[in-house]
This record gives C-alpha cells, structure tokens and sequence, in this order.
C-alpha cells in the first residue's frame, strides 16, 4: 500500500483562549476522498486552518504528502502541494478570472511552468470560465466565484486539495456542479479533503468520510455506511 | 485614573502650579544670566506639553488627528488678524484663537468622525494642507501672503536704568511668557484631568476598543469624538495664538508646519497615550533629549533624535508611563490571577499551561449517546 | 399578549445579493426566541439588523409598538435593545466592573452615576461576577468573558436581550452553566433573542425556533416540531440524491 497522502495525529487546535479541536486522528490514502462532516461549530473549518497552516497547531502530529506540515506557514505548505479553497470563496474581487486563477500558481516556482497546462485543465472542469475569463471576479455569481476559488487552488498544481464548505450559499442546482467537478478532480489522482454541511452529498461523493462534534472525531466509516445511519442525522439535530 | 477619596491628581496639580510660581525667580538666583535661555528652555518644554496633552486628548478616542498643525495655525492667524485690522484688547486673540479653532474642528469633525481611524487621518491631513495653501493664497493686504504678518509680544518690560542691569529685561520678557505658558498647561491639565474623571473616560475607551461594542452599549461615538475634537483642538488654537506672540510673526509654512503635527503625536507616544501625565513626561524628556543631543552633537543631532524615538517606540510600546505602570501592575496581576482560580466559572483554557489538569473530553451530547 | 419586538419583512441586500430576505417575525414578552440554520443562513445578519450594525434595504423593526428601523445603534439601546457578541470584545483595558459601568452609564441617557454603579452590581451579581470586579478584563477565562459580555449587556437595563452564539467555543459543561444563565436573564424579566448553532443548547432554551436558510425563513416554531419538518432535516444535511 502507498503511503498516506494526510495523517493526522492527536491534532488539537483553536483560537485564543477557545480551543476547537481536542485531538483528531484522520488517515488519508493517497488519491482518495476524504468528507469531513458535523454540525455547525462541530470544527470542520478550523480542522482546515489548521492543516493549511493559517492557525498553529498547538498539539500532535499533520503529515502531508510524507513531510510533517507543524511549525511550517501556510506559504510553505502550498509550496508542498496542499492546495486550500477557503469558506467563502475568498477571491481577489478587482482582477479578472484569468488573473485570479494565475494568481494561484503566480508565487509557486514548481507550479509556474504548469500553469499553461493547468489552466486548460481548468477550463475543461467549469467551461463557464473560459467565457468569463476576462470578467472582474467581484461581479461574478456565487456559483462562479466558487469554481474560480477551485480553479486557484488547482492552479497551485496540488496533489492534496482542501476544500472548505463549497456549497455555502449556492443554489441546489450550482452545488451540484461544483460537487461533480470536485468528484471529477479526485478520480484525476488528487488527494481531496471536503469539509462540508451538504451531507446527502459529500457522503455519496466520499470513499472515507468522518463525523465531526465538538472538535473531536465522533464517527468514521464509508461514506455509504454513514450515509445509512441514523446516528448521523441526530448528531446534526439533536434529536 | 481611581476614584479615591482625596482628589491626588487635583492635589498633584495645585502643588506643583504652586512650585511653578518660584521656578523664575529660584533659576535667576541659581543661575543668573543664564536663566534667560534655561527658562526659553522651560517654556518650549510646556508649549511641547501643551501640543501633546491637547492632541492625546482627541487619541483617546481612537482618533489619530493629523491636523493639529491646522489648529495651532488658525489660533495664530486668528490673534495675528485680530491685531492688524481690529484694535482689539491684545489678550483677546488668545482665547478667540481657541474658540476659532474649535469652530474649524466641529465643523471638520462632523464631516469625517464618522470616518474610521485611518481615513479620518487622511481627511485631517488633507484639512490641514488645503488650509495652509489657502492661507498662502489669502490677499496680501489682509494676511500678509507668503510673507506672513508680524504680531506684537505680549510684555514690553522696560529697561529702568540704575535698578537693573540690560540682562534683566530679556529675563522679566521670559518670566512673564512663563507663566502665560505654564497657566495655558494647567488649565489643559485640568480639562484633561475633568475628562478622566468623567463618565467620558469609559466611553473613550469602549469607543477606541470597538465602536460597534460602544455602540450597542449606548454610547454615541460621534457625538463623543465630536466633544474630544473640540476640546481638542480649543487648546493648541490657544497656544498656536500665544506662540504667535511669542514669536514676533505667522508664516503659512511655520504656522501650518506638518513639523508641529508630528511632534503633537509623538510626544504622547513616547510619554504614554491616553493619560494626563504621558504627554507631559513625553514633552520633558523629549525635549531634555533634543537639547543634550544639541549640545554634544551640534550638526547631526537630528539623528540622534530620530533614532531615541525609533528605539523608544520598539521598547516602551506604551511610553514612558506605561513601563513606570507595568512595574506597579505585576504585583497587582497575581493577586488578579488568585481571585479568578477562587471565583470558578470555568478553568484556565489554556491546556498547555495547566500540565495537572486534563482538559475535559468533549462531552456527547445528551439523547444519542 | 401584543409582541414586543417585531421584525416586518427585514431585507437586507449587498450589492446585489440578499443576505437577508423578508424575514418577519414576531417575539412576545418574556419569551426566549432562536435563530438558528446552517451556516451562511443570514443569522448574524439579521442580529446586526436588529442591534443597527447593518441598515435594512427594506422592512421594518419595531419595539413595543414603536419603529426603530431607522434608529442608530446607541439609541435603540437606549429604546431597549440589547446585545452581547459572539466573539467577546471586553475593554481590556478596564476592570470588569468598568466594563458593566459603560453599559450602565450609557445604556440610558442621563443615568446619575450612582444609580449606574447599582446597576453595575447588580448586573455583576446576576452574572455571577461580583467576586472578580476589580480584576482586568484580560485576565479572564473564555467562560468569564462570557459572563462579563452578558452583564455589560444587562447593565444597560434591556428589555430585550440579543445574543449571538454566546455557546461558541464553550465546553458542555460550561454551556449548561450559560444555560443556566440566560434561563436567570429571562426569570428577571428580559425578553432574549439568540442565534445559536449547538443544537442541545437550543433544544434546551428556547420557547420557540426560527429556522433559516438561505437568508429567508424556512419556518417557526417549537423546537420539537421544527426538527421533524423536512426542510429543516435538508437545509442541515442537504436534499436527497440532489
């Protein structure tokens, strides 16, 4: 068997004086997909801070890709080849689509040679972009702005991607698109970790998936078995 | 700033007006002639003060002003404009230089306090520049232009032969501008002190904490700023008008100098912000520093000065006064620290730094587990 | 009994998307009322419309009877609205009871200063803080922070309480203590409003839920029948096979 993509040891973490998360075990095979799921406040966002490096890990272990992430800043880890698309799309929203998505490889010496290569990739994934390429992002829709900030993070060239609550304001029918497009990544070979709140979906898209409730791993399975328990809905309410 | 039962700050205050009254004639007799340019030393000391506590007091409130310059600059012109086409008592332009300058800062302030920090600083800066070109741009024949206008001194003391020798009338001339300069400081003291002492003093604070906080607490930020700004900006339009005196003219470029702003805000950082005593010890030692700097490196003193501020601002973030305070606080801090263990309602959160005691696992809610 | 707070169809847009969209409700006197629904539902949104952080596009806002919506934030505290924050925000550089003496100073216009400090205390000693008056503000727990922004809140005598996800970050055994706490707020006569995201912590406060999602309401009601409509069950895990 190859070598994890992600190992996650003991992991606690949080913000001032609040801690959030109170020691995560997660073990990711290489070009699997990864659901992190749990109610509201459950962690999941900050889980992804802290493995893209923007909060400090104050206890245990991340691996990524075989090389210890602790202590290294969030620019050193997506020189790694973790690519991070944050909640909320997070978008410079002055530049056009094209200078967004080359923004994502713009500051990474081992991505620039790619970034011709990737970007088509890119445009393959969400054609509307090839025909919004020139448009300020600020004025695109949520759905848009949704697959530039995957788009950003692909351009980066990653071979693990975390994803933060895609669906977040999105219509039914626009999170299914970008859902789709996530599945398409990963069957690409890249690793992907999904935090998300839509879990009807990110359970039917997942090999593996986690349930996450007050900074802890509560549940773990398929995506299919967690899908099937009943365990899950009443965890998100409280039934 | 306590309220206790004896008033200190007030006691502190009246003691040392009273030790001020001596301060000429004990320096003449101390050092005779040379009390001329000590006491110059003294004053611009003060007027140093003046500037600081006056611009400290609108900090308070989070409000970084960059148009102090342009209160100080209308103080001087309103007095310098007063004696030329007025024949008006000469000690009136003093305080109608204050009154002026706060008809500016409301008028200002009701513009752009509603502004956050950042972008009031700029739209003051813009005020203060657009005022200077103005008054560079004014008819010559009304406020003399780029060459200024002179403004009569305050004291003419008179030689009397056979009762005191020529040195003595430079000193009387200092000696009067002393006190003017030293009453003008405790009054800005007491405004500052009233302040303190006043329900205002929380709402400066909530208000430069976080304004939305202040706000759904019922304070009302700009109405608030608004009172800081004038308050202000009455006492540098004062001073700007006693310097005017003092110094024989107004130029638009020494009047509205950005020079003045600068040293309006550093002198509180270096001292210590928000407090009656930082700008003040902020005024004293920066200018001991500019005037030792002088002496033993004439040429390149400016420099040294530069660099003495660089190196405070790095080491003493909250001045001179806030070192003095942190001392006197970690005494106070542990016996904080004991009241917290005793009063429960959740543990230090910290895991790390309580190696005894395990966190508590994160519980299951209830009904499924 | 006649609501004492009324939200009318409160629409608040920025740029062109609506963050909050015709949101109405009513909340009578006494009562403890939730916001809840996923994340990005627009409930912190709606919590700034009420406190006046944010200015409706539309709609309107009334307590007891009388329209607030175009009110600064200072003045409906002053009319009675208050709110506590989710991310506290002590002055740290007051001691806590400095910190409640803002409320009670300003919370009403022209309150002597004596009448403020008893109201200080008082708000001190409903929220357990007496002990730790004169410490620093920074020097708390997260608990005690907590503590400290709901009596800051009371001091200002409401007569209607905003909170907005006090529970964040709290340990179970603490948030059953603030449980405790808002349950004492409203027994002393305070009508709450609050915006939370632990279930059992709604389940186990509030009178009555408000669900949204999307900016818009999805429904109202007590919390044991709001969790079995099925479109509160697809907003939280999203739709069936969609």
């Amino acid at each position: 068997m190859t070598e994890p993509a992600l190992v996650v040891r003991g992991l606690e973490a949080g913000y001032g004086k609040i801690q959030v998360l109170w020691g995560v075990d997660l073990e990711v095979a290489a070009g699997s997909f990864l659901a992190v799921i749990g109610a509201n406040g459950a962690g999941k966002t900050t889980l992804l801070r802290a493995l893209t490096g923007l909060i400090p890990v104050r206890r245990g272990e991340v691996h990524a890709l075989g090389r210890p992430l602790r202590g290294l800043s969030a620019a050193q880890i997506v020189r790694g080849r973790v690519g991070h698309v944050p909640e909320g799309r997070q978008l410079f929203p002055l530049m056009t689509v094209r200078e967004n998505l080359d923004a994502g490889a713009d500051y990474l010496p081992a991505a620039r040679p790619r970034a011709e290569r990737n970007r088509a990739l890119v445009y393959e994934l969400f054609p509307r972009l090839r025909e919004r390429e020139g448009q300020i992002a600020g004025t695109l829709s949520g759905g848009e702005r949704q697959m530039v900030a995957i788009g950003r993070a692909l351009m980066s060239d990653p071979k693990l991607l975390l994803v933060d609550e895609p669906s977040l304001g999105l219509s039914p029918a626009l999170a299914s698109d970008v859902f789709t497009a996530l599945g398409q990544i990963a069957s690409e070979g890249v690793t992907v970790v999904l935090v998300e709140q839509n879990v009807q979906r990110s359970l039917q898209l997942a090999d593996q998936a986690v349930v996450l409730e007050h900074g802890a791993v509560r549940q773990r399975g398929t995506g299919a078995e967690l899908l099937a328990d009943p365990a899950v809905r009443a965890a998100y309410l409280s039934l | 700033m306590k309220r206790r039962t004896v008033p200190w700050d007030l006691v502190l205050v009246a003691l040392v007006a009273v030790a001020a009254w001596f301060v000429p004639e004990a320096m003449k007799a101390l050092f005779g002639r040379a009390s001329i340019s000590y006491l110059s030393l003294v004053i611009n000391a003060l007027s140093l003060a003046v500037l600081a506590l006056s611009w400290d007091m609108l900090a308070r409130t989070g409000q970084l002003s960059l148009a102090h310059a342009a209160f100080y600059g209308l103080g001087a012109y309103t007095t310098a404009l007063l004696l030329k086409h007025l024949a008006w008592p000469i000690w009136i332009g003093i305080p109608l230089g204050g009154v002026v300058a706060v008809g500016f800062a409301v008028l200002l302030g009701s513009l752009t306090l509603r502004l956050r920090a950042i972008y009031f600083a700029i739209a003051t800066l813009a005020f203060a520049e657009v005022l200077k070109s103005l008054v560079h741009n004014l008819p010559t024949e009304f406020a003399g232009g780029n060459a200024g206008m002179n403004v009569a001194p305050l004291f003419r003391p008179q030689f009397v032969a056979g009762q005191m020798e020529r040195w003595e009338v430079a000193f009387l001339r200092n000696e009067a501008y002393f006190y003017v300069y030293a009453g003008l400081l405790v009054a800005t003291v007491l405004a500052s002190i009233v302040l303190q002492r006043s329900r205002l003093r929380h709402a400066f604070i909530a208000i430069r904490t976080n304004e939305d906080v202040a706000g759904v607490m019922g304070v009302r930020p700009a109405r608030v700023k608004l009172l800081a700004f004038a308050v202000s900006s009455l006492f540098v339009g004062m001073l700007g008008a006693v310097e005017a005196h003092r110094v024989g003219s107004v130029l638009p470029d020494q009047s509205f100098a950005v020079a003045t702003t600068v040293l309006a805000l550093v002198t509180p950082i270096f001292g210590g912000l928000y407090t009656t005593l930082g700008p003040i010890v902020g005024a004293i030692g920066l200018s001991s520093v500019q005037e030792l700097l002088k002496r033993s490196l004439s040429e390149g003193y400016l420099i040294g000065y530069g660099l003495v501020l660089v190196l405070s601002i790095l080491f003493m973030p909250r001045g001179v006064v806030g070192v003095i305070g942190r001392a006197l606080r970690r005494r106070r801090t542990n016996a904080q620290r004991r009241a917290i263990a005793m009063a429960g309602g959740g543990a230090p959160d910290e895991g790390a730094s309580e190696p005894g005691a395990p966190p508590e696992p994160p519980a299951r809610p209830g009904g499924t587990a | 009994m006649t609501p004492l707070l009324r939200a009318i169809g409160l629409t608040k847009r920025f740029g062109g998307l609506a963050a909050v969209e015709d949101v109405s409700f009513d909340v009578a006197p006494g009562e403890i009322f939730a916001i809840i629904g996923p994340n990005g539902a627009g409930k912190t949104t709606v919590l700034n419309l009420l406190s006046g952080l944010l200015a409706p596009t539309s709609g309107r806002l009334e307590l007891d009877g009388h329209d607030l919506t175009t009110r600064s934030t200072a003045e409906r505290c002053h009319a009675g609205l208050g709110r506590a924050f989710q991310v506290v925000q002590p002055f740290p550089e007051m001691t806590v009871r400095d910190n409640v003496l803002v409320g009670a100073l300003f919370g009403h216009p022209g309150v002597p200063r004596a009448e403020a400090e008893r109201r200080a205390d008082e708000a001190l000693e409903r929220t357990g803080l007496t002990a730790l008056a004169d410490v620093d503000a920074e020097e708390l727990t997260l608990m005690q922070e907590k503590r400290l922004e709901i009596a800051r809140a009371l001091a200002t005598q409401p007569r209607v309480l905003l909170l907005d996800e006090v529970m964040a970050g709290l340990r179970p055994a603490e948030a059953r203590d603030a449980v405790q706490l808002v349950k004492g707020v409203r027994d002393g006569g305070v009508t709450v409003v609050f915006i939370e995201h632990v279930m059992p912590v709604v389940r186990d406060l509030a009178d009555r839920v408000l669900v949204m999602d999307h900016g818009q309401v999805l429904t109202e009601g007590p919390y044991a029948e709001v969790v079995q409509d099925p479109r509160v069950i697809e907003a939280y895990l999203g739709k069936e096979g969609a």
